[in-house]
């Protein structure tokens, strides 16, 4: 029961993107077909869901028994970009067409404050390796489904009549600040 | 110093470069060398003269076949894009095919 509520907390009321505001990179650069914010998602779970566990084991069982938890940050970086550039290598294997697609974003990935920010919450948190399993789960969930729905938006947001001034970028940033009210009116619901 | 710290770096690197190290060897893409001949060949400045992002987008494009003109190069000189239409012209790719360029 805790950890269901630990991951609707972490997917929907502190939502990775419209509450701590981290990865909003991404979600500018990669929303703009509903289709590439998807695969955009499914990357970044994965990196996520690896990173938060490879992670937790490195810090419990290596950082800590040797005392030098102050590395962590540099050990963190090193296992998201290595995960990374095994998706970058998947993805070019695999389809070379979601790869053309997401060009530099993918690799864009490693420094995905997202990344980082779930790897050491789990540890600041004091998660055991479930609950960090979970978190690793739950945040990345949350981000693609932010990402999508962000991405829908703009593909409306296209073709209606938006004031010269506002279009592209700044009508989007506008979107995304109303989302995040949206997800502020759920804060507290766990 | 605290030795401890560096040789649990070294360690974590050298796993994980392992790791990606066999990952690479089963992922591996064969590209065709043409491409990475070519942007041998051209100046490299990457200043997109040419209306393709870099010099890497202009080498794909003559190789694929999407531009046949080697003075899409605006910074080449006639040396080089003789070079690039000879080489072009006499190596054949995977498929056992030429592309067809001029200057």
């Amino acid at each position: 029961m805790e950890l269901v509520s630990l991951f609707i907390g972490l997917t929907f009321v502190n939502n990775v993107v419209l509450s701590k505001f981290y990865a909003v990179c991404p979600l500018l650069g990669v929303s703009k077909k509903p289709k590439n914010a998807l695969n955009m998602g499914y990357a970044v779970t994965f990196v996520i869901f690896v990173a938060s566990i490879v992670t937790w084991l490195l810090y419990n069982y290596v950082l800590v028994k040797l005392e030098i938890t102050y590395l962590d940050l540099i050990t963190f970086i090193l296992v998201i970009a290595s995960l990374v550039q095994f998706v970058e290598m998947f993805l070019k294997k695999t389809s070379p067409d979601i790869y053309k697609a997401m060009g530099v974003y993918l690799p864009l990935i490693t420094t995905n404050c997202a990344v980082l920010g779930v790897a050491l919450d789990n540890i600041s948190a004091g998660y055991n390796l479930i609950e960090a399993a979970v978190a690793g789960l739950a945040v990345p969930i949350g981000f693609t489904i932010v990402i999508y729905v962000f991405a829908t938006i703009r593909e409306r947001l296209d073709i209606a009549n938006v004031p010269e001034s506002f279009k592209g970028t700044p009508i989007a940033l506008i979107t995304a600040g109303i989302m995040a009210c949206a997800i502020a009116g759920i804060a507290g619901l766990v | 110093m605290n030795i401890s710290a560096v040789l649990a770096l070294v360690a974590i690197g050298a796993v994980l470069g392992c790791v990606l190290g066999i990952a690479n060897k089963y992922l591996v893409v064969e590209e065709d060398n043409r491409v990475t001949e070519v942007i041998e060949m051209l100046p490299g400045a990457n200043c997109g003269g040419c209306g393709y992002p870099g010099c890497s987008g202009f080498a794909n494009a003559l190789v694929e076949g999407e531009t046949t003109k080697v003075s899409g190069c605006v910074v080449s000189n006639q040396e080089t894009r003789e070079k690039i239409v000879s080489y072009l012209n006499e190596t054949p790719g995977p498929d056992g095919t030429t592309v067809k360029v001029t200057v």
